[in-house]
C-alpha cells in the first residue's frame, strides 16, 4: 500500500515543471526513503514471526503471559474464516443408538424351524423374514437402532426410529407428537407402533424377555403392530390415570390385516380365469384404547383394554402351497400390570395380557386337483402370556414367562377343523445391567407351540443377549 | 366464542388454586412455605427414593396433567424419568420452553462442572453436580426464585407470597447462624461418602472429602476400589451414608478406618426426623456431632 502511494507520488513528481537536477535528486531522496521504508517492514515482520513462534512454543507447556496469550486469541480471531460462521449443532436432536446381539442355542436347526407352524395361527414366509429376533442358531445381530428425538417447533415433538439390520434399514418409527394442544388432548402423526396393548408401544429393548410374547407373534407378526397413520388421545381430567385413545391407520399388517387386494387363477397351474379380490378401503385399521393406572401404597397398577378392527388381506399366492384370504378381523386386548415397589431399586412385577381374534372371510386355496377352492373361514382364536418378574438387586433381574394360546376355533364353512388349542411356551431369564446403559441376559424357553405336518414339535433354546445403548439418555420405563 | 371465554373464565376461576408439581420432597417444602393454602403440590418423588431412579408411575402422569407449575431440580437429575411423564401430560402450560415450568438449577452455582463427559466416567452429568439443596446458603436464593415464579404465574396473591417469603427468610436465617455455627466444628474433617451427595455441604462448610465408596458415579462398591480407599485415607472421621443404598460397605470401611458411618438424609423425608426443610439441616448437623 505504501509503496502503490510512493509510486503515486513519484508520478506525480515526474509531471511537475522542476529542474532535472532537482528531479534526479528528488527521486534519490525517494528511492532512499523506499529502501529505508522496507527495511523497517522486514524488521517488523521479523519481529512478528518470532513473536509468533514464542506463542505457539508457550501454547504448549503452559500459556502462561496473559499478554500472549490475548495476542494469540486475537491472531485466532483475525483467522476467523477457519470457523463455518453457521454452524447449527446446537440443534443437534437428542441421538442414541442401541445395539443388539445374541448367542443362540436350539435343538432346532434354521432349516427345520423355518418349516415350523403353529396350526391356524402363524407360518413362516420366505418374504417375511425381518423383525425376527434371535433366528438364527449361534451369533445373531438382531439390530443396531438410531433414535432420534428433538422439538420440531413449539408446537410439535418429532421421534424417529430407524433400526438397521446387516441388511440394511427401514424407518420403523418416524411420528410428530403435539406438544401445545388444550384440554389433555394430543395428537400423533406419522408411523408409530400403536398403542394397542401393554407391550405393543415398547421398544424390543425395554422387553423383560428376548422375544415377544406369543399371542403378540401370531397375532400382530415378528414386528408388532406399527403402521403408518395417526392417533387422538385424551387424558381425563381424574385425580387417577385415565387414558382413552383412537387411532385410524393404513392396517398393513400382514399377520392379521393387510390391504393389497389379489388375483387368483381359478386353475393352479394358472390355466383358468383370474378372479380380482380388490384393495380394502384405505386407511383400513381402526384402533381404540383406555387406559388407566392407580397406586395402593408401593403397589402400582396399569390395565387396560384395547380393540382392533379392519379388513385383511393375505397374500401368499407365489409360495409352494398358494393360499390367500379376504375378511375382515377384529381384535380385542386386556391387560394388566402389578408392580410392587421394594424400595429404589427393587420391585416384583406381575404383567398379563389376554389377546382374543375374531376373523371371518373366504380363503383361496386349491384342491389335490389344482382347482381353486373358496371355503367361508370363521376364527375365534385367544391367548395369553404372564409373567412375574423380580428385580432382586440394582443391577440383577429375574422373570419367568408363561405364555399359552388356549382357543383356536377354526371353522371351515361351518364345519370345525381340529386344531389344537393347547399351545404353551415358557421362558425363564436372568438379567445382569451393569448400568442403565448395558445389558447380560440369560434366557432359556421352551416352546410347545409348533407344529409340522400335524405333530408336535418341541423347540428348546438358550438365549445369550447382549444390549448396549450409547448417545441420548433414554427413560427408565415402568 | 364469548360465551366460551366466559365459561373458560369461570372455569379457571372455580379452580382458583395454583397447581404445582414438584420433583423432590425438599422443592414441594420451599413450594409449600411460599405458597401456603393458596397452591396445592403434589411431589413425584418420595424423600426415601434414589433421586436418580425414581419410577415414572402413570399416576404421576394423571397430576401433571392439570398443573399449572412443574419446578425440577435439573441438571440432569430428572433426565432419567421426567422426559416420558412430561410427554404424556398433555398439558401444553408445563413443556420446556413454556412459563409453567421452572428448572432451579439455573439460579445456584452448579459446583463440579466437568470438563468433557463420556459414560466411561460413570453416570457423570455434563452440567455438574445437581444436589444443590444440601447447601443450606442456596435455600434462600431459591425460595426468592419460587415466589417470582408464583408471582408471575398469580398475580393477585403475589403480596400474600411476598409476605411468606420474608416471614420464611426471617426463620431461615435466623437458623442459618445456628447452623453456620455448629458446621464450623467440622470445618477440616475428613470424610468419606458413598456418592457426591452431600458435596455442597461439605464445600460450604470446608469438610473434606477423601473419596467416595463408588468407584465411579453410578457404579457400585468394588472390593479392589475398596481396599485402594482404605490404603490412602487416613484420618477420616466419618463415612456419609445415604439412605436408599447398602450400608454394609460403608460399616466395613468405618470399621477398618475407625471412623462412623453416619447415614445423613439428603432431602425431606429420607429419614422420620427430618420432615421439613429445618429439621433436615437440624438433623445432619445433629448426626454429625457425637
Amino acid at each position: 500500500m505504501k509503496k502503490t502511494l510512493l509510486l503515486l507520488s513519484i508520478f506525480s513528481f515526474a509531471f511537475a515543471q522542476e529542474s532535472l537536477e532537482e528531479l534526479k535528486r528528488q527521486l534519490e531522496e525517494q528511492r532512499r526513503q523506499i529502501r529505508e521504508l522496507e527495511k523497517k517492514i522486514e524488521a517488523l515482520e521479523k519481529q512478528k514471526s518470532e513473536a509468533k513462534e514464542e506463542v505457539k512454543e508457550e501454547q504448549k507447556p503452559a500459556p502462561a503471559d496473559r499478554t500472549l496469550q490475548l495476542r494469540a486469541k486475537y491472531e485466532e480471531r483475525l483467522k476467523a474464516f477457519q470457523v463455518y460462521p453457521f454452524r447449527q449443532t446446537a440443534f443437534l436432536p437428542d441421538l442414541s443408538l442401541i445395539v443388539d446381539t445374541s448367542l443362540v442355542g436350539r435343538n432346532k436347526n434354521d432349516q427345520e424351524l423355518k418349516r415350523l407352524e403353529i396350526p391356524g395361527l402363524y407360518h413362516r414366509h420366505g418374504s417375511e423374514e425381518h423383525g425376527i429376533l434371535n433366528k438364527n442358531r449361534g451369533f445373531n445381530l438382531n439390530y443396531a437402532e438410531l433414535y432420534l428425538y428433538a422439538p420440531v417447533d413449539p408446537y410439535f415433538d418429532l421421534y424417529a426410529t430407524i433400526p438397521f439390520s446387516e441388511d440394511g434399514s427401514e424407518v420403523e418409527e418416524a411420528y410428530a407428537v403435539t406438544r401445545g394442544l388444550p384440554f389433555g388432548f394430543q395428537f400423533k402423526v406419522g408411523k408409530f407402533r400403536s398403542s394397542f396393548g401393554r407391550l405393543n408401544a415398547q421398544h424390543p429393548h425395554v422387553w423383560d424377555f428376548a422375544n415377544q410374547p406369543l399371542v403378540y407373534k401370531v397375532f400382530l407378526g415378528d414386528d408388532g403392530l406399527k403402521e403408518k397413520g395417526v392417533q387422538l388421545n385424551w387424558l381425563a381430567p381424574t385425580p387417577f390415570y385415565l387414558l382413552f385413545g383412537v387411532e385410524v391407520l393404513q392396517g398393513e399388517n400382514e399377520q392379521s390385516f393387510g390391504t393389497e387386494g389379489f388375483k387368483v387363477n381359478t386353475k393352479k397351474d394358472g390355466s383358468g380365469t383370474d378372479i380380482t379380490i380388490g384393495d380394502t378401503k384405505k386407511p383400513n385399521l381402526y384402533v381404540g384404547f383406555v387406559k388407566t393406572s392407580f397406586d395402593v401404597g408401593d403397589l402400582s397398577v396399569l390395565t387396560g383394554l384395547s380393540f382392533a378392527t379392519g379388513h385383511t388381506r393375505i397374500n401368499h399366492l407365489d409360495d409352494e402351497d398358494p393360499h390367500a384370504f379376504a375378511g375382515k378381523t377384529k381384535l380385542y386386548g386386556f391387560d394388566l400390570t402389578a408392580k410392587y415397589f421394594l424400595d429404589s431399586y427393587r420391585y416384583i412385577s406381575f404383567q398379563g395380557e389376554y389377546l382374543y381374534r375374531d376373523q371371518e372371510g373366504t380363503r383361496y386355496a386349491y384342491d389335490d386337483a389344482g382347482n381353486l377352492i373358496t371355503p367361508s373361514i370363521k376364527k375365534k382364536q385367544g391367548g395369553f402370556y404372564s409373567q412375574v418378574v423380580w428385580r432382586f438387586a440394582q443391577r440383577w433381574r429375574t422373570g419367568f414367562q408363561y405364555n399359552l394360546i388356549n382357543k383356536n376355533d377354526v371353522k371351515e364353512n361351518g364345519v370345525k377343523i381340529n386344531l389344537s388349542n393347547n399351545l404353551p411356551a415358557y421362558y425363564a431369564m436372568l438379567e445382569y445391567n451393569p448400568t442403565e446403559f448395558s445389558r447380560i441376559r440369560l434366557q432359556v424357553g421352551q416352546n410347545r407351540a409348533f407344529f409340522q405336518d400335524g405333530s408336535r414339535k418341541t423347540v428348546n433354546e438358550v438365549i445369550l443377549q447382549f444390549n448396549f445403548a450409547i448417545g441420548a439418555h433414554g427413560a427408565h420405563p415402568f | 366464542m364469548r360465551m366460551l371465554a366466559i365459561l373458560l373464565l369461570l372455569f379457571s376461576f372455580s379452580f382458583a388454586n395454583l397447581k404445582v408439581v414438584a420433583t423432590y420432597p425438599w422443592i414441594g417444602e420451599l413450594v409449600k412455605e411460599i405458597g401456603k393454602d393458596r397452591v396445592s403440590i403434589y411431589v413425584i418423588a418420595k424423600g426415601t427414593d434414589d433421586p436418580h431412579f425414581v419410577v415414572p408411575k402413570p399416576s404421576h402422569i394423571a397430576k401433571m396433567r392439570d398443573a399449572d407449575l412443574l419446578i425440577m431440580q435439573g441438571a440432569s437429575l430428572e433426565v432419567g424419568f421426567l422426559p416420558p411423564l412430561l410427554q404424556q401430560s398433555n398439558n401444553p402450560k408445563i413443556q420446556p420452553g413454556r412459563q409453567g415450568l421452572l428448572d432451579l438449577s439455573e439460579f445456584v452455582k452448579i459446583i463440579e462442572k466437568p470438563v468433557s463427559v463420556s459414560r466411561a466416567m460413570g453416570d457423570v452429568h455434563p452440567e455438574g453436580n445437581p444436589h444443590y439443596q444440601l447447601d443450606p446458603h442456596n435455600i434462600p436464593i431459591l425460595a426468592e426464585v419460587i415466589k417470582d415464579k408464583l408471582c408471575q404465574l398469580d398475580e393477585g396473591n403475589c403480596v400474600y407470597y411476598k409476605g411468606n417469603l420474608e416471614d420464611f427468610l426471617r426463620r431461615w436465617d435466623a437458623k442459618l447462624k445456628v447452623w453456620d455455627k455448629g458446621f464450623s466444628k467440622l470445618r477440616s474433617v475428613k470424610v468419606i461418602e458413598y456418592h457426591k451427595l452431600y458435596d455442597y455441604l461439605l464445600s460450604r462448610y470446608g469438610m473434606v472429602l477423601v473419596g467416595t465408596l463408588e468407584p465411579l458415579p453410578g457404579i457400585p462398591p468394588t472390593a479392589k476400589h475398596i481396599e485402594s480407599l482404605i490404603s490412602q485415607a487416613q484420618g477420616v472421621k466419618f463415612i456419609l451414608q445415604d439412605v436408599y443404598h447398602e450400608k454394609r460397605t460403608a460399616e466395613y470401611v468405618a470399621k477398618k478406618l475407625n471412623a462412623r458411618m453416619v447415614i445423613l438424609p439428603h432431602d425431606v423425608g429420607a429419614v422420620p426426623e427430618a420432615n421439613n426443610l429445618f429439621s433436615l439441616f437440624d438433623e445432619i448437623l445433629r448426626r454429625l456431632n457425637p
